[in-house]
């Protein structure tokens, strides 16, 4: 229960961190802000020996609005992306996330970059991310990659991240007109608990209301972020009403690959996946209505 | 890796030498001394490491010191300036947000951080901002009270208004004094006075047994089995023992062959394995090392070798013939038949108009508690030994370490230091006493041992797991003719309780409600898993639960209201029980009235559109087992004869001196009463006021240490009030009769006209009165010390002659009754129990918010044990949920809300006519949730917890089917 012999790194270049990174690996980490790391440290789950901390790399904290959209600096907390007015007015539905996930002290300590980074697959932000079309930036010595969400995650604690890669930022894109997006979520307790199950939604409607474009995101229910596309199929082109955003739930349903654990049999993960799908469907809708008038 | 840091603590700047892996908790405890910031999970799930990190906080278990360096950090200590209180900490401490304090540091901080942003949080604000934090005490609802009504207090130790609460208060709403049988007003008793303690606890200077450091202390760690079933071949230590920085290492050769427990017939457990480990993280060795750290790494270098055995983890098949057997002495892995058998039990049922038998499942509890278990020992030079140990039973604690150690009990001195909550998880010696001891003899050293959460859950003791089968049978009107119980509790892999758990899960039944037959069948069962104990409400919850839905479902069959079929079954005060219990007062119906009417009961039932429920439960517990655990007299066990059972105490339970200062002005009270949390201090020190005529803020109570209080059994079954409370209350009347001469002098009157009252000593005749504190002086220049004694031995002859006749016996019962409201998604079975009207019937209450909170905590607790708690094992026996993240516990955003209510009674056999509420407050709970539940559902829940996943289940069985193709099927047709 204590955090194994290990060596601190602290850094204040991306060059430096990276450096270190490669001179150590594979037995070196990132450590922002630890939430994660330091459980894994503490209960066995991870092994590492160097500790390359980039919590004094200032230029990776904030939200920038820029020309592609939000930039969200890796280092930025979950409390501060929530409270950011920029996230307030150009990125709303994020904030189904981060005001819904873990307890005020995680919150304040959890980054950004940490919540994809560590690639859980129960992590909130991914799924709204993805259906909000964002994209990582990876630094590393030999330049910057950018990698749209689904193709950034791997499986469970594993990304396509090079070993010497830094996540520097998320990019999220503008909303376009007439779109909407939302987050649900399902935990067995209101207070600082994991999700069971979730689902992000998001949708396009044109001029005569009807989908125009639709997205849908699921989390914790397979081993990475798992985006339905079915669902696309099935709402594109149609005009929201009941019964297909049920027709939308059961190819979210169909979609999922749950696992069974303390927290809930496959079976029942997979039956909040259809109501999760059904709320996110409903409030995205009613944000793209909002969002047209 | 070490660098030197400067961490920037409370305003002061300190360099230090940190290791890269150090967290921010452990440099703060173990380098700066600030221990009130505490540890209870280290993996961010409990909130009780919480600091402010420029000004936000955050917990400090997850944050490694060195990342820390050049932030501004603020710990409870520094808070307060100059001893001055903040607003918030005093009204932490006059709004009883404060029971055990084990999670206050963290609380303080994180409303702190709120208040600065939002001096007038909305309550659901201030549930946001404190949801990271965990109480298992007070159900969060004086926390609530104390940040919204913060802006009252100014800081300097007033409060602007202070009669929010008093609605809740039975007699004389609060507002007029209780009285006694006479109409004579009390002054110190029934009064919400904050509790003794609470500064301390709310400024971080409490010190818990974790916090305490001696000078050349080591640290020890137990190795725990990784198999649930085995013999031990092999062990070999030497990697261990040649780690540098380790001491010594034992193992099962190196402690004694007496086999301790609790129940004297069934000590079962070796201080490590002898031979077989018979659950996952049973002690198989220990290691003392210079540093925690280092003790750690060595148990993670034993090597053992197991040959493993079959595993039985259910209680059913535990006791099938050719089941693996854990214990010889246990055949069929039986610990504990019990048979009872009272009236006529088939007559009954024949003549019963309806009768309905159902089955239920209870689920493994754990206490949680937020202080993990730890202890310090050391031995004198004269061979005494000196234990500091987190127990709720420092008594039984010293009478087993007696008994393991064949030393006399008057050469073990206990302290107990301030304890972060028990709930039963502490009322028996732990492997850390025994170890800590065994180390520090062999080491000459003192040695500290201390759980983690995960070692916690190993340890066990919490409820057992039960399997109820039951028959109720009824008349025409619901009257009960006839119930029959039939109950398989899963006792893990020790004795523990269990024999009184057997017991105890029968014996409570019949005391709410008149059953004229009654059977009952209990077998304890052994099963590879940590051995379960006695937690709030021991032994009864379960089958409590299990028998109000059973009565809730009968209530429903035949049409009769819930409420109603209640106010026809519920006990009469003065009765004797079908089972020889002894009921005294009894105001069970008053709280049937007050909870129907308060909650708006006969508008709701039965109305409320799906979705929505409301329920009632009802319940009551002894106050204070009527025999000790053991026989005989105090004295080590090997030295006594066959003690031959008798029905009367040989010793006195409860024992007190009050000793008065020489100069009058200060009385300390002396008890070894265990103060918990649940606020044992603060009601005996009212009690002696009472006695003594003077002022509760003129006694200091010495409850801590057995070198200088006198022997109390301790906190368990609900006693301390009751029994302790006598106690005291008589050492304070003979203060008084000693001075009566010397007051009678000073006032010339007549001996048998001088009263002690406000501080003063009263000629009642002439109303002339004296300082309280010059009869003391007289008493001194005259006597000598002004000393006096009191002691409590339950009646005599309490319970039946049959066996096991003796468990249930108590001076007197408690009794309440609980509406539970909740709301239903009925697409995801999440449940949201929104709100709790709750009247019991406790006696007088010695302390009326202690007695709230008492039953908000238990309100928690409780609902949270019905829909959340579970222990989980995988096929191997291993926990699946050791931690607070997956053994999952209300948070404040879970909790309901709750009005606690208290109706009027007076106790006879009690102190000022108190009885008890600790345990009793907990029983009305599960069963009032189930009800709600099915009220909102339709469905009835039998096993726990009631999840979402089995609400959803038994919801679709209902359904027409809809297979595992069914998204499939769906899709195509449309
Ligand atoms: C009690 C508790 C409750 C929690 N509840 C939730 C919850 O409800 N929802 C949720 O989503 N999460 C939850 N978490 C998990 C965790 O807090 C989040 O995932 C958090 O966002 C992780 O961020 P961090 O900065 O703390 O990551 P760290 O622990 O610092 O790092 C996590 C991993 O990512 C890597 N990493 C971090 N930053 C970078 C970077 N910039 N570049 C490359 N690699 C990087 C690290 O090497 C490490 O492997 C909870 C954790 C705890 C302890
Ligand atoms: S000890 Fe840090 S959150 Fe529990
Ligand atoms: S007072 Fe909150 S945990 Fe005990």
């Amino acid at each position: 229960m204590h955090v194994p012999e290990v060596e601190m790194h602290a850094c204040v270049t991306l060059e430096d961190a990276s450096a270190l990174l490669t001179r150590y690996a594979p037995r070196a980490r990132v450590l922002a802000g630890g939430t994660d790391l330091l459980v894994d440290l503490k209960t066995g789950r991870a092994n590492t020996q160097h500790l390359v901390s980039i919590s004094r790399i200032g230029s990776l904290r904030g939200v920038w609005a820029t020309a592609e959209g939000l930039r969200i600096g890796a280092l930025t907390s979950i409390t501060r992306l929530h409270h950011s007015n920029l996230v307030r007015e150009r990125c709303a539905p994020l904030r189904d996330a981060t005001g819904q996930m873990a307890a005020p002290q995680i919150r304040n300590m959890a980054t950004v970059g940490g919540n994809l980074a560590c690639a859980v697959p129960c992590a909130d932000l991914p799924p709204i991310l993805t259906v909000l079309g964002a994209e990582v930036v990876a630094w590393s010595p030999r330049g910057e990659r950018r990698l749209p969400l689904p193709q950034f995650f791997l499986g469970p604690r594993r990304t396509t991240m090079e070993s010497d890669e830094i996540l520097t930022a998320v990019i999220v894109p503008p909303m376009p007109a007439g779109f909407g997006a939302a987050y649900a979520r399902f935990a067995l307790r209101e207070g600082n608990a994991i999700a069971v199950a979730a689902a992000a939604a998001g949708l396009r409607l044109d001029g005569e209301g009807r989908i125009a474009d639709a997205r849908l995101t699921l989390g914790a229910v397979a081993p990475v972020p798992q985006t339905v596309e079915l669902a696309r199929e099935v709402l594109v082109g149609h005009r929201p009403d009941e019964p297909l955003f049920e027709k939308a739930a059961a190819a979210a349903e169909l979609a999922a690959r749950p696992i069974s654990d303390v927290r809930g049999s496959a079976e029942f993960r997979r039956r909040l996946v259809g109501v999760l799908t059904r709320r996110a469907l409903d409030t995205a809708l009613r944000r793209a209505r909002e969002a047209t008038s | 890796m070490t660098s030197l840091r400067t961490l920037r603590v409370n305003g002061h700047d300190y360099t230090l030498a940190v290791d890269a892996g150090a967290t921010l908790l452990e440099v703060l405890r173990d380098k700066l001394g600030l221990t009130g910031t505490k540890k209870g999970c280290n993996v961010g799930d409990c909130g009780v490491c919480t600091v402010l990190v420029d000004g936000e906080p955050m917990n400090s278990c997850l944050l490694l010191a060195a990342e820390s360096a050049g932030r501004s950090i603020t710990t409870i200590e520094g808070l307060s300036r100059n001893g001055k209180l903040t607003p918030l900490q005093e009204a932490f401490i006059h709004e009883g947000a404060i029971q055990c304090g084990y999670c206050t540091p963290g609380m303080i901080l994180a409303g702190t951080a709120l208040l600065r942003e939002n001096p007038a949080p909305q309550v659901e604000e201030i549930k946001e901002a404190l949801a990271g934090n965990l109480c298992r005490c007070t159900g969060y609802a004086g926390i609530v009270r104390a940040v919204s009504r913060c802006e009252n207090y100014r800081g300097d130790g007033t409060c602007g208004d202070r009669t929010a609460h008093d609605e809740r208060d039975g007699q004389g709403n609060g507002r007029a004094p209780y009285r006694d049988p006479g109409g004579k007003p009390f002054a110190a008793v029934g009064v919400s006075m904050p509790r003794v303690d609470a500064a301390d606890k709310a400024t971080g200077r409490a010190l818990y047994t974790a916090d305490i450091a001696l000078p050349n202390m080591l640290h020890g760690k137990i190795l725990g089995s990784p198999i649930a079933h085995g013999r031990v071949r092999r062990i070999d230590v030497s990697r261990a023992a040649a780690l540098p920085g380790v001491v010594d290492v034992i193992t099962g050769a190196d402690v004694p062959d007496t086999q301790y427990g609790v129940s004297p017939a069934r000590y079962d457990e070796h201080v490590l394995a002898k031979d077989k480990v018979r659950h996952v993280g049973d002690e198989v060795a220990a290691v003392v090392a210079v540093d925690e750290r280092t003790a750690e790494r060595a148990i993670a270098c034993i090597q053992v070798d197991y040959e493993e055995l079959p595993v039985v983890l259910d209680a059913y098949q535990a006791v099938q013939e050719g089941a693996p057997l854990l214990h010889d002495r246990y055949p069929r892995n039986i610990n504990t038949h019990v048979e009872q058998s009272f009236g006529e039990i088939e007559a009954g049922f024949a003549a019963s108009h309806y009768v309905r038998e159902e089955e239920f499942t209870g689920n493994t509890i754990y206490q949680s508690p937020l202080e993990p278990h730890a202890a310090i020992a050391y031995w004198e030079h004269d061979g005494t030994l000196v234990l500091y140990t987190s127990t709720q039973v420092p008594h039984y604690v010293q009478y087993m370490m007696a008994h393991v150690f064949h030393m006399p009990l008057g050469k073990i001195r206990v302290i107990r230091p301030a304890v972060g909550g028990g709930f039963g998880g502490k009322a028996e010696t732990t492997p850390l006493d025994l170890c800590a001891a065994i180390l520090s003899r062999r080491t000459g050293r003192p040695v500290k041992m201390v759980y983690s959460r995960e070692e916690m859950f190993h340890h066990g003791r919490g409820r057992h797991r039960q399997h109820m089968r039951f028959k109720l049978g009824v008349d025409r009107e619901g009257r009960i003719q006839a119930f029959k119980s039939e109950i398989h509790l899963d006792g893990g892999a020790y004795s523990s309780f269990g024999v009184a758990t057997a017991y105890y899960a029968g014996s409570v039944i019949p005391t709410l409600y008149h059953i004229p037959n009654y059977r009952y069948d209990g077998y304890r069962v052994m099963t590879n898993k940590p051995a379960c104990g006695a937690m709030r409400g021991h032994g009864v919850p379960q089958p409590r639960f299990a028998f109000e839905c059973l009565l809730s479902m009968i209530a429903d069959d035949l049409g009769i209201d819930p409420i109603e079929i209640r106010r026809r079954n519920a006990m009469a005060p003065h009765t004797r029980t079908v089972n020889d219990m002894d009921i005294g007062s009894c105001e069970f119906r008053a709280t049937l009235e007050a909870v129907c009417e308060k909650s708006g009961w006969d508008g709701k039932y039965g109305k409320l559109p799906r979705g929505k429920g409301i329920g009632v439960g009802c319940g009551g517990f002894v106050s204070g087992a009527g025999y000790c655990i053991y026989r005989g007299q105090v004295q080590l066990s090997h030295e006594k004869g066959k003690e031959p059972f008798q029905k009367r105490s040989i010793f006195p339970h409860a024992n007190a001196v009050a000793k008065v200062s020489e100069d009058g002005m200060a009385v300390v009270l002396m008890i070894g009463a265990a103060e918990i949390g649940q606020g044992s201090d603060t009601v005996l020190t009212q009690m002696c006021a009472e006695a003594l005529g003077i002022p509760p803020a003129r006694i200091r109570m010495r409850s801590e240490d057995s070198d200088i209080s006198p022997l109390d059994l301790g906190a368990y079954s609900s006693r301390v009030t009751l029994m302790a409370g006598h106690a005291v209350a008589r050492a304070g009347y003979a203060v008084v009769e000693k001075m009566r001469p010397f007051a009678a002098a000073l006032l010339q009157c007549d001996e048998a006209d001088v009263a002690a009252r406000d501080a003063r000593m009263w000629d009642q005749r002439s109303g002339r009165s004296v300082p309280w504190e010059e009869a003391a002086r007289k008493y001194f220049n005259a006597n000598g010390p002004l000393v006096g004694t009191g002691c409590y031995k339950p009646p005599d002859g309490l319970g039946g002659d049959f066996k096991g006749g003796t468990v249930g016996t108590s001076p007197a019962y408690s009794f309440g009754s609980a509406v539970c409201e909740v709301a239903v998604d009925l697409e995801t079975g999440k449940v949201r129990i929104e709100r709790f009207t709750d009247y019991h019937d406790c006696g007088t209450p010695i302390n009326p918010m202690a007695v709230h909170g008492q039953v908000e905590g238990a309100i928690v607790m409780g609902a949270s044990e019905t829909i959340f708690e579970d222990v989980q094992f995988d096929e191997q026996g291993r926990i699946l949920n050791p931690n607070l993240h997956g053994y999952l516990m209300m948070t404040i955003k879970d909790a309901p809300d709750i009005f606690s209510g208290l109706v009027e009674s007076y106790e006879e056999r009690g102190p000022f006519g108190a009885k008890e509420i600790g345990e009793g407050s907990t029983l009305p709970v599960l069963g009032a949730v189930a009800h709600a539940i099915a009220n909102a559902t339709g469905v009835w829940i039998k096993d726990l917890p009631i999840t979402p996943e089995k609400i959803l289940r038994a919801l679709k069985s209902r359904e027409p089917q809809r297979g595992p193709e069914a998204p499939a099927a769906a899709l195509a047709r449309t």
